[in-house]
């Protein structure tokens, strides 16, 4: 039993950050119809923007609470700004175009990222201190947790909640929503399309840049490559929830992760991305829009 | 039309000749294959600026056989795809010789294609099936996966006396094959294996798999994949409680491991050949002191310098046989015996495999420091 919970737990932390990674995918997709490939190495860059950050401001030795918030924040705004900028230059001029073209123009932008890491911090894995947190370990009936599990699932739980309510209860969420149903009536309502998108762009890239130094924090080595496979599983994640469906990404990347840690644990790991897929594949043909596609009628 | 292509394949044929001879008359080309970028970065970069280092040494004393030498280097990421790309592209080159790569999956892909070109290559690739091949023209620089295997089993069984042994490997062409030896080799022993699975290197998520081998309950967890895996498995290990010993097979030793076990690396045993630091021998220190005041650090492991003396051993039979030609050069280095390396006497056997081993045991102390508890 406790091996059974303890596969919950680490399946839990991993899907979480799947689920914080899938957020940024289904919400441009929810507005823009567009997967905006480039969000996977959005995240890998937040994890080297965050090194930088941690290295200018405070050094290689201070550790405080204060230290990491100030490292999040600078490197949420930061990779928010580079999300914004992103949209301006890569998507934005191809609104109108065919789709396909936005979506060769994400694929390229996701090159762009990748390389761009890859000469400023060069190829060599970066590692975190491993200090940023502290080490802290309890142990339940013979279930352990970490301290960095326990900030992992508090804080994107929060924010997972404070997003579902920031899209809807509040006038910029009632936009989000009504962009999202349909771009043309939107506008005509008043509402200004284009600072909708930019504040989805915030949103999304500042979770990614979340998730990002969560990668960082708990796995402590990152690469300049890594941001495809966190996207792709991530990506799975949103399909998995019903894309354009924001407590659909939660649900997928969730689910994402238990189910991976159990067939690793039960089966083998050999098997567990087979299955991940297959599990993909069963979900688009027995519910094509998701596992919350449906129940939920309004996207976004 | 079926005629035209014989004449246009001869003529092509003839064009490459003039070609490879015009390059050849005023320097000679020597091939770098190694991961320059990509996760084994560090031990690509390390491979080549010792290769770079040696040749510039020989360049300032007029190169070989009177003609300047010419480093071409390709990076294969340590990718089987790569590997392909970079053979051929060295290849047409013209190079005499090619040192590399670091893994033994990315030197397999290549093989082939330096042995249909008579194209000397020698690397520090530890898999048995390197040497399978017969190919002429490989020379491996390290010690067979067999011996290590030999060696670990003999610790694991002799020495430590586990009882519950669980073995860990990635799907590399390299891991692979050193686990599958270990196995045999204490399985030769009656040792009780309990448990043989693999990782997926770079998932950086092992919890899963770990969690599975602590209601097992094991003495010791031995993994034969590489250090960017091996740092983090140690880190999840410690976090998840498992109280069982973590040893590594030779490619865990490097710096990065430390890094990313951070605190849990203290007590990790690491079986490889010497450090480079502890090499007794006047031609490594002096390596070493150039090395160091030319990159501002340490070459990255012990492979590179394995790279080297593959290297150093070519270039010394270049010059007692006074020839450029590579079969010839091939032939002699099959009889070479005991020239001293940096890494200790370079001897092939006549299938290419070097002769020698002397593996160790280290144990990580806490200031990451290596203490020998066991030869």
């Amino acid at each position: 039993m406790d091996i059974f919970l303890q596969q919950m737990v680490n399946g839990l932390t991993i899907g979480s950050l799947y689920a914080l990674v899938a957020l940024g995918y289904t919400m441009v997709y929810g507005v823009m119809r567009l997967i905006n490939f480039a969000h996977g190495d959005l995240v890998a860059f937040s994890a080297f923007i965050g090194l930088s950050v941690y290295a200018q401001i405070f050094g290689e030795s201070v550790t405080s609470l204060i230290a990491v918030i100030t490292v999040f924040v600078f490197t949420a705004a930061i990779v928010a700004f580079v999300g914004v900028l992103l949209e301006r230059l890569a998507y934005r001029p191809l609104r109108t175009a065919p789709r396909l073209s936005a979506v060769v123009s994400a694929l390229g932008a996701g090159l762009v990222i990748q390389n761009s890491v890859m000469l400023i911090w060069g190829p060599n894995m970066k590692i975190f201190p491993s200090n940023l947190f502290p080490a802290t370990i309890w142990e339940i009936g013979g279930i352990v947790i970490t301290f960095t599990q326990v900030m992992i699932l508090g804080l994107s739980s929060v924010l997972m909640v404070g997003l579902y309510f920031f899209i809807h209860q509040t006038k910029i969420g009632t936009a989000i929503r009504a962009v999202a149903i349909d771009q043309d009536a939107a506008k005509l309502m008043g509402i200004n399309v284009n600072r909708i998108v930019m504040i989805i762009f915030i949103i999304g890239s500042s979770l990614g840049a979340v998730a990002g130094l969560f990668i960082g924090t708990y796995y402590r080595g990152v690469t300049f490559d890594m941001g495809w496979m966190y996207g792709l599983n991530a990506f799975v994640a949103a399909i998995m929830g019903g894309i354009g469906n924001i407590p659909g990404a939660m649900l997928g990347g969730l689910l994402l992760g238990l189910f991976n840690a159990m067939i690793t644990g039960y089966i083998s790991t050999q098997w567990a991305e087979t299955f991940t897929f297959v599990l993909l594949i069963a979900i688009l043909v027995f519910r094509p829009t998701g596992i919350l596609g449906e129940t939920v009628a309004e996207k976004v | 039309m079926k005629k035209m292509f014989p004449k246009l394949t001869a003529s092509l044929a003839v064009c490459s000749v003039l070609v490879s001879t015009s390059i050849a008359a005023d320097v000679i080309k020597i091939g770098v294959q190694a991961p320059i970028t990509g996760q084994y970065a560090n031990e690509g970069q390390s491979i080549d600026n010792g290769v770079k280092l040696i040749v510039d040494q020989y360049n300032a004393k007029g190169g070989v056989l009177g003609k300047k030498i010419e480093v071409v280097t390709c990076d294969d990421q340590g990718t089987a795809q790569q590997a392909a790309i970079c053979a051929k592209k060295l290849v047409n080159e013209g190079v005499k010789a090619v040192i590399g790569s670091y893994t033994s999956g990315a030197t397999e892909a290549a093989q082939t294609t330096y042995f249909r070109a008579g194209v000397l290559q020698t690397s520090d690739g530890t898999s048995d099936s390197l040497i399978a091949h017969k190919y002429w023209t490989f020379f491996r620089n390290s010690f067979p996966n067999s011996a290590e295997a030999d060696y670990t089993a003999k610790y694991f069984v002799d020495g430590k006396q586990y009882k519950k042994i669980v073995i860990l490997s990635d799907y590399s062409s390299y891991s692979t094959d050193l686990a599958d030896a270990t196995s045999k080799a204490l399985k030769a022993k009656n040792a009780n294996i309990i448990y043989e699975g693999k990782i997926k290197s770079g998932t950086q998520n092992f919890t899963a798999t770990l969690t599975k081998i602590k209601s097992m309950d094991p003495d010791v967890i031995y993994f034969s994949g590489y250090y960017t895996d091996g740092g983090l498995l140690r880190a999840q290990q410690i976090q998840l409680g498992i109280k069982a010993d973590f040893v590594g097979g030779d490619s865990n030793d490097n710096p990065d491991y430390m890094k990313l076990a951070g605190d849990s690396a203290k007590g990790t045993l690491l079986i490889n050949v010497p450090t480079p630091d502890i090499l007794p021998y006047d031609i490594a220190k002096t390596f070493l002191v150039d090395y160091k005041a030319k990159f501002n650090a340490m070459p990255a492991s012990i492979w590179s310098l394995m790279n080297v003396d593959g290297l150093r051993a070519i270039l010394h039979t270049m010059e007692q046989t006074k020839s450029e030609d590579t079969k010839v050069i091939a032939e002699s280095l099959h009889k070479l015996k005991d020239f001293p390396g940096i890494t200790g006497p370079v001897t092939f056997r006549e299938d290419g495999e070097r002769i020698g081993g002397g593996y160790m045991t280290y144990e990580v102390q806490a200031d990451k420091s290596y203490k020998i508890v066991y030869q």
